[in-house]
């Protein structure tokens, strides 16, 4: 009974998705269809993209709260920039620019120690007022509308650029993340940065690596999105982080790093994918999607946080975090 | 693999209490009062309307605002809960609530229930943060998505009206020219500073937020500080949210957005640690002052509104940077 128990819990992931997916072919007339599936892929590409780079971050034990305010800023100079460079360079200094976003998260954190959480607190707000300020709070179109059309294009009746290119991202994660030397040493930093350093292990290097990698991702995300859209707008992404940080969570990365799948991000981003497109379906009000994503991410941080304390010794009760290593 | 971690960290904890602290925290208490001159003297030179009666008033309205909020805010960081997100929530709940149920209960409990549901928000993340032991963040991120959707499910997600206009001209009246505003406001602040700083409550704050373990060892009951500092904050915001409604007569779902970083700021630029165990109520205050007399000095400028925006966040990571580096400073 218990084997059964402990299996469950380790395979939740599977098992959510399994539930939310049954429930709504249940209740959502038409649910099941291979358009819905390729909808629900696209729509989650989204919060996958960022989700991928949140995940190494996590593991690393640490977070970026910042990740919605670079998906804004990326788009916009990507969309800025058409009428200059054309689409493919633009897209591409966009990118180039979230890569900036985490450069400056890095620094913050590795170079000034400052904790991860008030940094990228910090930078969220930055970041959006630069938003706010390239645009003067102004959605920008783009030059070219048909090219969203081409983005949106269906391939195999499933796939679109955007989901396509989610999906192979979070694969490759899953080998760099279990077959290689790098993917390793991320688990020890973020198991444990100062032992991990004793190994011989840059644990300075890798953090920040990290920053870089999760903000180059959302200004991946936050350029395809502007692209999808044939729009630069600067309150892009201000919702996102819940939902971001709840794909993940669900896909059982622990918020205190060291522990983390790429597998379980993608059995995460499905989840949510699947429970927005079924209360869209059911035309639920934006502000009860939130509720849930909310109440998801709440519940499975406390099932996490209950059946780890409870098969152990409680030695460790106190929820201060390894966040606080960038405090040294 | 966590204990070591914990251990690794309890090491670090240990450090911080050091002879250099006083020296430093001298230093950058005094540094804020010049700092705060400097915007003062820069505000009256470059604007003839900053050094006057009407604008100070002003200053003092749109700060008490935040201020309720900042009393609460400090008890978490002191207490090394680093922060509360779901403020714009609990101060949209207090809003929305305190005017829509102005027309069925009466202007006073509808204000009394508003600030009570307001605090039930911060049980639930005390509770979730002291107890269960979830990361502060992200319990109040997930609460205030929670709340917030809640809330404007209750009224519909529309834009809500006050309907007694008697209880706006009460929260609009003046005592000897202050608002009455601002009376609520600084008498809260006194409250918070003799709970923080002259009573077992404060002493227990200070040493959970100082050492967890060895607070927890000398019997004082951390889980419930924990959770008591996430309460406190939501009473605080559910409170300020009320006042705002009433003082605005209309409340819609974001109202209380950015609040919550103006509140981290204050306590953050006031020297408050964000590592928690080290703070005091008037310490957020003159950050307080500091980042509203600046801010007004921006607005009378004409500085536009995302600028603001990013010399606040400019703000928050130079202060807390400042903080580390003095810390270790005084640590060698």
């Amino acid at each position: 009974m218990s084997a059964f128990v402990s299996t469950l819990l380790r395979y939740r992931v599977a098992v959510i998705l399994g539930l939310t997916l049954l429930v709504a072919a249940m209740i959502v007339p038409g649910f099941v269809s291979l358009t819905t599936l390729s909808l629900g892929l696209d729509r989650g590409s989204t919060i996958g993209l960022i989700a991928i780079g949140l995940t190494v971050l996590l593991i690393a034990g640490q977070i970026d709260l910042s990740v919605g305010s670079v998906f804004a800023v990326a788009g916009i100079v990507a969309v800025m920039l058409q009428p200059m460079l054309g689409m493919g360079p633009a897209a591409v200094v966009g990118v180039l620019a979230g890569t900036a976003a985490g450069i400056v998260n890095g620094c913050l954190v590795v170079f000034l120690r400052v904790n991860s959480l008030v940094a990228t607190l910090a930078t969220m707000l930055i970041f959006r007022s630069i938003a706010h300020w390239m645009t003067a709070s102004q959605p920008i179109p783009g030059t070219d509308i048909m090219f969203s059309i081409t983005l949106s294009e269906i391939y195999l009746q499933v796939f679109t650029v955007r989901s396509g290119l989610f999906l192979v991202s979070i694969l490759l994660l899953h080998v760099w993340l279990t077959r290689t030397v790098a993917g390793r040493n991320l688990f020890a930093v973020g198991s444990n940065a100062l032992s991990a350093e004793a190994s011989g292990i840059s644990s300075d290097r890798i953090m920040f690596s990290s920053f870089v990698f999760a903000s180059t991702l959302a200004g991946v995300a936050g350029v395809l999105q502007s692209l999808a859209t044939n729009t630069g707008s600067p309150v892009y992404g201000s919702e996102l982080t819940v939902a971001v940080i709840a794909a993940v969570v669900v896909g059982g990365t622990r918020l205190e790093g060291g522990r983390g799948s790429a597998l379980g991000t993608l059995g995460g981003v499905l989840t949510i994918a699947a429970l927005t497109t079924a209360m869209e379906f059911q035309s639920v009000p934006a502000y009860m999607q939130q509720v849930a994503s909310g109440l998801i991410l709440i519940l499975l941080v406390v099932l996490d946080r209950t059946v780890r304390t409870g098969g152990k010794t409680r030695r460790k009760r106190c929820p201060r975090l390894t966040l606080f290593i960038s405090n040294r | 693999m966590t204990d070591v971690a914990a251990m690794g960290q309890t090491t670090k904890d240990g450090a911080r209490f050091n002879q250099g602290n006083r020296l430093v925290g001298l230093l950058s208490r005094a540094g804020l009062l010049l700092a705060i001159l400097a915007v003062i003297l820069y505000g009256s030179i470059s604007n003839p309307v900053f050094f006057t009666a009407g604008n100070f008033v002003n200053v003092l309205t749109s700060m008490s605002i935040v201020g309720i909020v900042v009393v609460g805010m400090t008890f978490v960081l002191v207490v090394g809960g680093m922060a509360d997100l779901s403020v714009p929530a609990t101060i949209a709940c207090g809003a929305i609530l305190c005017l829509a149920l102005q027309a069925y209960i009466g202007p006073v409990p509808a204000f009394a229930v508003a600030v009570l549901l307001a605090g039930v928000t911060g049980l639930v993340n005390g509770v979730l943060v002291g107890y269960v032991g979830i990361n502060p963040i992200i319990a109040t991120l997930g609460m205030g998505t929670i709340v917030l959707g809640i809330v404007q499910a209750a009224v519909g997600g529309v834009i809500v009206y006050g309907a007694d206009p008697s209880s706006a001209d009460f929260v609009k009246s003046r005592i000897f020219g202050v608002p009455m505003i601002a009376i609520i406001f600084i008498a809260i602040a006194i409250i918070g500073n003799f709970v923080l700083s002259r009573t077992f409550w404060g002493r227990w704050t200070i040493a959970t937020g100082g050492n967890y373990s060895a607070a927890e060892a000398s019997a004082v009951p951390v889980r419930a500080v924990r959770a008591g500092a996430f309460v406190i904050t939501a009473f605080a915001a559910g409170i300020s949210g009320g006042l705002l409604g009433l003082t605005l007569q209309s409340a819609r779902p974001l109202v209380g957005q950015g609040y919550e970083f103006s509140a981290i700021t204050a306590v953050v630029v006031g020297g408050v640690s964000i590592m928690g165990g080290f703070g005091s109520i008037p310490r957020a205050m003159a950050g307080l002052v500091f980042v509203q007399l600046l801010t007004n000095v921006m607005v009378l400028q004409g500085v536009r509104t995302p600028i603001q925006g990013f010399v606040l966040g400019l703000l928050i990571a130079g202060a807390v940077a400042l903080d580390i580096a003095l810390r270790k400073r005084g640590v060698a």
